[in-house]
């Protein structure tokens, strides 16, 4: 099993401590990706999310790590979590129009729901296509919490509905992955999404 | 839209305590081990209060909150003398999801909403009413409920929610810990008063209680301490119960 996680640390707002302790409980060893050389330890990538999307890109930015990032989702799987997934987009206009890492063809907005926004709470996913990260884990709650969705139309693997707004969930493009809740937050289908994907 | 059912932890570090109406302080557990309990009975979050942290204006304690949350897959709020955006990082860093702020905000300064949310995102920065009934309105506190502030708490929630809060956890000082129902009113002109979600707490004593705030002010979430405390109800016990009156909660 090639179980060497990195995780990108992108300053002040990331769970790097959340992400790593379920990650490890799903057998998976963790590093902290803070440098371009640290990109020579791992299999495998996880791009955390809490924070602002103009701000990760600007962190990013400071410690160099954009291009090496890029190249490395190119040749590694890579599992984005909610502002993680966010991140993989073309753009995304939380604060103002900022270019995100273009691994998928996407634009970050702002949740397109008139009633109580974040939408926070454990809620279902209704799998798209069939997904190596989200197998066996069809009938699952995933944990959310956002105030901005990923508008997509090629890589879908899963959607969920608020406030009878239906957004994209997941998204799988090869061995691409980001999931818009938090796995690590997910009780036991957060350890075993983990667990699919160390496995990939 | 499911209603959220959080387990609500009032700390004296190492201590899990519940007081009454915010006064005394009775010795419920240890935090790691009420944590993990509540994580198995299936709540959905849990909210961590350090309640004297203001009070004597000391430090986190961020050791009891890394140990406490390490086995713990769901996610966790921490509050208690919070005064910057230095001390919101350290508790993102030790486990927290997010954080809840009061008395930093009325006592001296309200921008921490505002800087704290455009850095950690909405979704982190949940603001803590202790609201105290008047004569026709309510009064917001400081300090564990010991100190008055010069706010009034429908305007207060309408400014909080404006500079960029991302959630409400709304506690009655009346109601709290006596378990004799929630502040129904209050409960639901807090509601309507803002778009982000709204936590209820304070008053729970049955599952009748649970249901008729649920029905009546349609928070997004309810915390409860006392009535999980006794033990009577697990949170699965609670669930059922609502789930059977056709009220929507997770597995």
């Amino acid at each position: 099993m090639k179980n060497k996680v990195g995780i990108v640390d992108y300053g002040l707002s990331g769970n790097v401590y959340n992400i790593q302790k379920a990650i490890e409980k799903a057998g998976g060893i963790v590093y902290v990706i803070d440098n371009i050389e640290d990109f020579n330890k791992i299999d495998k990538i996880v791009i955390p999310g809490v924070g602002n999307f103009k701000d990760a890109i600007w962190e990013l930015k400071q410690k160099d790590l954009i291009t090496p990032l890029i190249e490395n989702i190119n040749t590694k799987p890579t599992l984005g979590i909610c502002l993680g997934m966010q991140l993989l987009s073309t753009f995304g206009y939380e604060s103002s129009k900022t270019d995100g890492l273009k691994i998928i063809n996407a634009k970050v907005v702002p949740l397109n729901v008139d009633e109580v926004i974040p939408h926070v709470g454990f809620n279902k996913i209704d799998k798209i296509k069939d997904s190596k990260i989200l197998n066996g884990l069809e009938d699952e709650e995933f944990y959310f919490m956002h105030s901005y969705e990923m508008l997509n139309f090629h890589d879908v693997a899963a959607t969920t509905t608020y406030c009878e707004h239906q957004f994209v969930s997941a998204v799988e493009k090869g061995d691409v992955f980001g999931v818009q809740f938090h796995p690590e937050k997910s009780r036991e289908a957060g350890i075993k999404l983990f667990e699919n994907f160390l496995n990939i | 839209m499911q209603t959220r059912i959080i387990a609500k932890l009032e700390v004296k570090p190492p201590y899990v305590v519940k007081p009454v109406m915010f006064e005394g302080l009775r010795k419920v557990g240890m935090i790691k081990d009420l944590m993990a309990k509540y994580f198995e009975q299936g709540s959905d979050e849990i909210a961590y209060i350090d309640i004297v942290a203001s009070l004597y204006r000391r430090d986190i304690l961020f050791d009891s909150i890394l140990d406490g949350s390490k086995d713990l897959y769901i996610p966790l709020g921490v509050g208690g003398g919070i005064r910057d955006i230095d001390d919101i990082s350290k508790l993102i860093h030790s486990g927290a999801d997010k954080v809840i702020i009061n008395t930093h905000l009325l006592a001296e300064d309200p921008n921490l909403i505002n800087e704290a949310s455009s850095v950690f995102g909405k979704q982190a920065i949940v603001v803590n009413i202790e609201a105290k009934k008047t004569d026709n309105d309510w009064i917001c506190y400081t300090d564990g409920g010991k100190i008055a502030s010069n706010r009034y708490v429908l305007e207060w929630v309408k400014e909080v929610e404006q500079r960029g809060a991302g959630e409400i956890l709304l506690q009655s000082i009346d109601c709290d810990g006596v378990e004799k129902g929630f502040d129904l009113e209050l409960c639901k002109k807090v509601v309507d008063s803002v778009n982000i979600p709204v936590v209820v707490s304070s008053g729970a004593g049955s599952l009748e209680d649970i249901k008729e705030v649920i029905e009546y002010a349609k928070p997004s979430g309810v915390a409860l301490s006392s009535i999980l405390h006794h033990n009577s109800f697990t949170i699965q016990d609670i669930k059922n119960y609502l789930r059977k009156n056709n009220i929507k909660v997770s597995k």
